[in-house]
């Protein structure tokens, strides 16, 4: 299996905590992963992008057009990477449902306004980049890991906080499950 | 044993591993997390090791060679410009050499994702006559670990890791050891005057023989240990040989197979000293030999010959970190590749989207500062030279007008008061940078009478590479304030507050007392970090903020001198705050808009916030 995955957001999204529990899923399924982080002055609130590579690899970043799913956490964030997504690829993304969104060209392509969700107070803003990895596995039918096998990844991560997290992800795939 | 590890993370298993029990250095992205692993290691393992950082590169590298010296097995660990400041000791250190292992870790920064310069730390191995090991991938980060420590104790020589932010930041599931039986070298220093006390030229010139000597012995050892195997491996059926080092392994390898491209492919772990001749009769034969390293030319300036083909030769990029698209328009100039490329934007994806350029995060001391210097020193009639931290984010509100490096403020504070004596000179510096190297320039302004006025922003921790400690929050508490008066001169101090007014006044003040002042006029900021756990809390009011919209005249004076995150115009035209970024500092409520038109949010935490 081969998969790439970008994850775009910006500081303090919590994207980086997405690309760690990928890739205990990967190890958990004895499967090769290469991924990149953003540390130190690019974390300071500026856009953040993460590399995630399923398989076997050889280098830790994405090169434009060939992504095959991108969960945008933020919409623009989300277009500022589109460039790294293929066409036959998937786009998951939170964006605004007042502001006008492109049609794009993709072959997979999901949005929801998860912002609106956090602000009526159906999930804590600080869950945000679980609830889009909710969202993404259910509108990327090609997701390389199982609900279960994310699951046990969140436990794995972080004990403490698994229990909230996973509520986070079950109401995620439930509003995907809707909004479809 | 299986491991899912970040690059960081593995090179402080590998530094265990290797059984070295004293770490120092300073921090800097992207090495900064190496000590921080190996402090949680020695927690978790409960180890007796030595994890602590210097006041700055030089200091972290001279503790950990004396220890070197004195066969324990060390390292040192700083990022690329940090080996700036610790060169004057290694370029010494490089005759001198050790007894126990000592690992310098230099971590490039391809690309200017963090730092100032793009330089390459390899080319300052050899300019140091250093072995220097180039790891491509978390795995070879762990395992060059445990050989350069091993090196470094069989030739008696420091020997440098070189990995790039691709590598620090990268995760990788990683093969490491089984076990942790951690066995540590017993330090005992051994008088060796001629050796450790070696004065120029007596004992220094044959020590520089002894250099030269030692780097062709490591050559051949690179020969025969490391790059032969890699030669052998290729089997001369392909006119293309491509050279790699560091990341240009994995990069290559994966153009080469998404291009469905055949040539055969080197991998250098040991980039310098490289046996020149050995390698050059080997290549001699291919019609192209193509080398993949980045940030400058330290391979390709070595085996340069008529069939190599690089960054000298205009065939490869020569500024920004390695891509993909970069190796296909490569494998295009050399003739490799003649296809389409696979990598450029797909038609129609570009959008315009505004910049998210990083910023102080909502909450920060440093804004509201910031926001009161240029309010009392205003821009036409001042200069603002400023430091290398997160306050150099400032420089979005129009409040940093110059940026070198670690210290810099200070002393180029002196010349501009030399230089244009009719503008008021506002320097800034962190305290984390202060500490670093802004005493001695401070000690120089006394010294010699410079009159300009230097804030230290003191918010206790060194905050941009992740909140390591200063020297003013472990053991001694060492006091910024009386560093200053033990100068001779007096500090003016300040406790950041909340209330914009009580800062503007304090700098009116600091204005008048330099007036009449003949030197320096130095000026420490008591702050917090707002991402600090332990301190943040109890300085934080928990005032939201809001905007009446009935009052916002969409002026642009929060947008562009004020600077927070939160605010940003609605579709209606008037400033909105983001409730989700808004850090209830309260900051706002006061100076900053001309018509008052933000107002505290009563009702921000009972919505569940």
């Amino acid at each position: 299996m081969k998969y790439q995955i970008v994850i775009a957001g910006f500081g303090g999204q919590g994207v980086v905590f997405l690309v760690k529990v990928l890739a205990i899923c990967a190890g958990n399924r004895n499967i090769a992963f290469l991924g990149t982080e953003n540390h130190g002055m690019s974390q300071r609130g500026g856009s953040v992008s993460c590399d995630i590579k399923i398989g076997d690899f050889t280098n830790p970043v994405i090169d434009k057009n060939q992504a095959d799913l991108m969960i945008a956490l933020e919409q623009n964030e989300g277009l500022r990477n589109l460039p790294f997504l293929k066409l036959d690829g998937t786009l998951v993304t939170n964006a605004k449902d007042k502001d006008k969104y492109p049609t794009l060209p993709f072959k997979g392509f999901a949005k929801i306004d998860a912002f609106k969700k956090a602000e009526k107070g159906e999930f804590p803003i600080q869950g945000l980049n679980v609830y889009m990895l909710g969202f993404a596995l259910i509108n990327d039918k090609n997701f390389p890991f199982s609900v279960q096998e994310v699951k046990d990844a969140i436990t794995q991560m972080n004990a403490k906080v698994a229990e909230q997290n996973i509520v986070i992800l079950d109401q995620a795939m439930r509003d995907a499950k809707e909004s479809k | 044993m299986k491991q899912t590890l970040m690059g960081n993370d593995a090179i402080a298993w590998g530094l265990i591993h290797a059984n070295v029990d004293m770490v120092s250095g300073y921090p800097g992205t992207p090495s900064s997390e190496i000590l921080t692993v190996v402090q949680q290691i020695k927690k978790k393992l409960n180890l007796d090791v030595y994890a602590e950082w210097g006041t700055n590169e030089k200091v972290g590298f001279e503790v950990a060679y004396a220890g070197a010296i004195a066969g324990k097995r060390t390292c040192a660990t700083m990022k690329q410009v940090g080996l700036n400041v610790a060169s004057d000791a290694l370029m010494s250190a490089a005759y001198i050499g050790n007894l126990g292992g000592m690992l310098l870790i230099a971590a490039d920064d391809p690309g200017f994702h963090s730092s100032q310069t793009e330089q390459d730390s390899r080319v300052f191995a050899k300019f140091a006559r250093i072995p220097v090991l180039d790891p491509a991938t978390p795995q070879d980060a762990y395992d060059l670990t445990k050989y350069g420590v091993e090196l470094s104790e069989k030739f008696q020589i420091p020997v440098m890791l070189r990995p790039v932010m691709r590598v620090c930041h990268a995760r990788e599931i990683i093969e490491m050891d089984e076990e942790t039986n951690f066995k540590p070298n017993k330090g005992e220093f051994k008088r060796d005057v001629p050796r450790w006390g070696a004065v120029p030229r007596k004992d220094r010139f044959p020590q520089g023989k002894e250099q030269l000597n030692r780097i062709e012995v490591i050559k051949e050892y690179n020969w025969t240990h490391l790059l032969k195997k890699e030669f052998d491996k290729c089997d001369g059926k392909n006119s293309v040989l491509i050279i790699t080092s560091g990341t240009g392994y994995g990069f290559a390898k994966e153009t080469l197979s998404d291009l469905n491209l055949e040539a055969d492919v080197v991998k250098v772990l040991m980039p310098y000293p490289l046996p020149v001749e050995q390698m050059r009769d080997r290549f001699k034969s291919y019609d192209k030999v193509l080398v993949i390293e980045e940030p400058y030319p330290c391979v390709e300036e070595q085996i340069a010959s008529p069939n190599v083909y690089g960054k000298n030769t205009n065939s490869i990029h020569q500024i920004d970190e390695m891509s993909k698209e970069e190796i296909l328009k490569a494998f295009i100039n050399i003739g490799l590749y003649e296809g389409e490329n696979i990598y450029a934007t797909p038609p129609a994806l570009n959008f315009e989207v505004e910049a998210r350029p990083p910023a102080l995060c909502p909450g920060c001391p440093h804004r509201d500062v910031y926001y009161a210097i240029t309010k009392v020193f205003k821009k036409k009639k001042a200069i603002y030279p400023s430091d290398i931290g997160c306050y150099t984010l400032a420089i979005a509100q129009g409040a940093i007008d110059s940026i070198l490096c670690m210290g810099a403020s200070v002393s180029m504070a002196s010349g501009f008061s030399l230089s244009d004596p009719d503008k008021t000179v506002v320097a800034t510096i962190g305290d984390g940078t202060f500490f670093h190297s802004g005493i001695a320039p401070l000690i120089n302004a006394v010294y010699q009478n410079h009159k300009f006025i230097l804030v230290i922003l003191d918010n206790s921790t060194i905050a941009m590479t992740g909140r390591q400690t200063t020297p003013s929050r472990e053991n001694k508490n060492i006091d910024i304030k009386k560093i200053v008066e033990g100068m001779g001169i007096d500090c003016m101090e300040h406790h950041y507050s909340y209330e914009m007014q009580d800062n503007v006044d304090f700098f009116r003040e600091v204005k008048k007392v330099h007036a009449d002042a003949t030197g320096p006029t130095v000026v420490v900021v008591r702050e917090f970090c707002i991402l600090d756990r332990e301190r943040a809390p109890e300085f934080i009011p928990n005032i939201f903020a809001k905007v009446d919209p009935e009052l916002c005249i969409a002026c642009d004076q929060c947008t562009t001198i004020y600077k927070c995150p939160p605010m940003a115009y609605n579709d209606d035209g008037v400033i909105e705050i983001d409730p989700f970024l808004c850090a209830g500092c309260g900051g706002c409520l006061d100076v900053v808009c001309p018509t008052d038109a933000f107002v505290q949010d009563f009702d921000y935490l009972k919505r569940g916030n």
